[in-house]
């Protein structure tokens, strides 16, 4: 079994009003190291099928394993507890906590963890060096670019030392050369260190970089394909 | 880090937070302020009715307060007054004979109780050269002068120089009276006591009170139903009551809240007074508090949205957002003590003027300067309801927070 185990999922808005279907009968692995891209276009359920792999929303029916942990059953405290353990999570709009600096927002996560205080320096430097904001550390997001807050969410993000890291159209607010820039350094963490990430995109420049592309159409994968 | 990111949230709009601060502030000073200013009125009484009135400590045969009889004497008094005056916390001592009778003018007559008093004593206890308006307090050494208030002499129709006739039962059980000039008018601030009270010498009083005895001359040097007692400070008016107590086993001391049950309730709401100030005052705040928290909570959903889906628990959330509303209400508290101190202090010692009322306070027996006054635990109870507000204003918001749906909250882009 991979890191992900997505069997039969699927999800229906409204179920009672208005149906609107998501997604229907998904099934993927996912395999520990990978870099995939979900693709499709707008409404295809890209972001929702992040959502539920990531435990935020719960599918219609179906089941969804992470780890070899199913957490369709999982209870919303359970899952919070969940996520803080296994998932990290990078979002379009970067959605980093504004009154706190970049070493906080990093460092934070790990406070939830209750790790101890130089643990939690120690990674919060190592990471934010990753990204190549060391010498950024202690601004706050609203003084720093969009590229940068990006990378401080890919650091926060890798801060738990996750299974995996759930990233919704990440370069979707970023000029290219921050795209760029980002993607260098989410490949390299691929690479260096085996992060498996699973990005949900429209970006061509994201698309290209991945190894394998799952394409979404309706709410049902139509192609799934690794790229050497 | 909850607590920083608390107490940054706070300020992320400023002017929103300053304006619920300054509100807070006000609250508490007002709450303060109104405490000080019933508190000082209560003082005033309290402090009116013992100066003028019952004194500190009163001394009584043990029959005397519960009929009046007029023998129903001390024993003894003015020896006692000596070994009273020789007890540290004692500051002055004042021996009455006291009995209640009728006054009479030409035109009219009213009931009265008559304070017979040694001038030079009373002096120092209860009624003083100081407060009588016209004339004089006994400085003619002339038989059967009387002094009585002013608004007595209206009621009566008479005015200073005027003689009145008192009727009474003397010692013997017969009625017996006598005429008396008016050689003084007092006032108090205090018309109950005003229309009801007129004060002679005691030894005037005291020969016509035993003149039918056959051994009058003895009794009448001795003759007192009243020793009233003036402390250095009203701490130590139950030490001493107790002492006394111990040593005249035979004789009834009572303290100012026994002779005057009245004073000891106003006391009593001295206390109360400044809770339920304090207590509508953060009532009212507490709408304003959620209202705000409300907002921040609402504006930052999709942050919120986003702390849970990266790991922060809905308890964590929870207490963030209590936190939060804590702080908020703490800032102002400092302030509003600050003022509501300055305020109290200053109007404590110079006093609010209110003669414009005084006509209304003297029937309460107040005079026209108030001098606020608030318990030291006052303070602390304005912080401590401060933080219950706080708390009870929090809740809403915070369940509001913990109710969303992370999924939910970050769709919201």
């Amino acid at each position: 079994m991979g890191v992900i185990h997505v069997e039969g999922v699927s999800k229906i808005y409204n179920p009672d009003k208005i149906p609107v279907t998501a997604l229907q009968g998904v099934s993927l692995t996912i395999e520990a190291g990978e870099f995939t891209a979900i693709v499709g276009p707008s409404g295809s359920g890209k972001t929702t099928l992040l959502n539920v792999i990531g435990g935020l929303d719960r599918p219609t029916s179906g089941r969804v394993a992470v780890g070899g942990h199913e957490i369709t059953g999982l209870s919303d405290n359970e899952l919070i507890d969940f996520r803080k353990e296994h998932i990290g999570f990078v979002f379009q709009a970067y959605n980093l906590i504004p009154v706190l600096t970049a070493r906080e927002n990093v460092s934070f996560v790990m406070l939830l963890q209750n790790r101890p205080a130089a643990e939690r320096e120690a990674r919060t430097q190592e990471l934010l060096a990753a990204v190549g904001l060391e010498d950024q550390i202690d601004k706050r997001p609203a003084e720093l670019s969009g590229g940068q807050q990006q990378r401080v969410a890919v650091a926060r993000a890798l801060a738990p030392k996750p299974a995996f890291i759930l990233a919704d159209e990440p370069t979707a607010n970023l000029d290219s050369h921050s795209a760029s820039n980002l993607l260098d350094i989410m490949a390299r963490l691929n690479e260096e260190e085996g992060v498996t990430f699973l990005f949900s995109t429209h970006d061509q420049r994201v698309i290209d970089r991945a190894r394998r592309v799952i394409t979404l159409v309706d709410g049902a994968i139509a192609r799934d394909e690794y790229r050497s | 880090m909850i607590y920083l990111m608390a107490w940054r949230n706070i300020w992320r709009n400023p002017t929103r937070s300053r304006v619920v601060i300054l509100a807070i502030a006000l609250g508490i000073w007002a709450a303060l302020f109104m405490s000080g200013f019933a508190t000082g009125m209560m003082r005033n009484y309290i402090q009116n009715a013992i100066t003028n009135v019952v004194s500190h400590i009163q001394i009584h045969h043990p029959e005397y307060q519960a009929d009046n009889n007029v023998r129903y004497t001390i024993p003894g008094a003015d020896s006692l007054r000596k070994t009273l005056l020789a007890i540290p916390e004692v500051k002055a001592v004042s021996v009455r004979t006291l009995v209640n009778g009728m006054i009479a003018s030409s035109q009219t007559a009213r009931g009265v109780q008559v304070k017979a008093i040694t001038p030079g004593e009373e002096a120092t206890v209860g009624l003083s050269a100081d407060k009588i308006v016209e004339g004089d307090f006994f400085a003619e050494d002339r038989k059967n002068n009387l002094l009585m208030s002013k608004k007595l002499a209206d009621r009566l129709h008479v005015a200073l120089r005027s003689k009145v006739v008192l009727t009474f039962q003397d010692l013997g059980g017969n009625i017996t009276s006598a005429a008396f000039r008016i050689t003084g008018l007092y006032a108090i601030g205090d018309e109950p006591f005003e229309e009801g009270h007129v004060f002679v010498r005691r030894q005037d009083l005291n020969r016509l009170l035993v003149a039918d005895l056959t051994d009058s001359l003895n009794v009448e040097q001795h003759l007192a139903h009243e020793i009233a007692l003036l402390l250095s400070t009203p701490d130590q008016v139950d030490p001493v009551q107790a002492e006394l107590q111990k040593r005249l086993p035979g004789l009834r001391i009572e303290t100012y809240r026994e002779v005057a049950p009245d004073l000891r309730l106003y006391e009593s709401q001295v206390q109360s007074v400044s809770w339920v100030y304090l207590i509508v005052i953060m009532l009212a705040l507490v709408f304003g508090i959620i209202n705000t928290m409300l907002m921040t909570v609402l504006e930052r959903y999709k942050e919120l949205g986003m702390l849970m889906a990266i790991g922060m628990n809905k308890w964590r959330v929870f207490r963030m957002i209590m936190l939060e509303t804590l702080f908020l209400s703490l800032a102002g508290a400092p302030l509003g003590l600050l003022l509501g101190w300055g305020t109290i202090t200053f109007l404590g010692h110079r006093g609010l003027d209110l003669s414009r009322f005084s006509d209304a306070l003297a029937q309460f027996g107040m005079s026209n300067v108030v001098y606020f006054a608030v318990p030291q635990e006052t303070y602390a109870q304005a912080v401590f309801i401060l933080v219950c507000t706080a708390f009870l204003a929090s809740l809403y918001p915070a369940w509001k927070a913990i109710r969303l749906r992370p999924v939910e909250a970050i769709r919201r882009i």
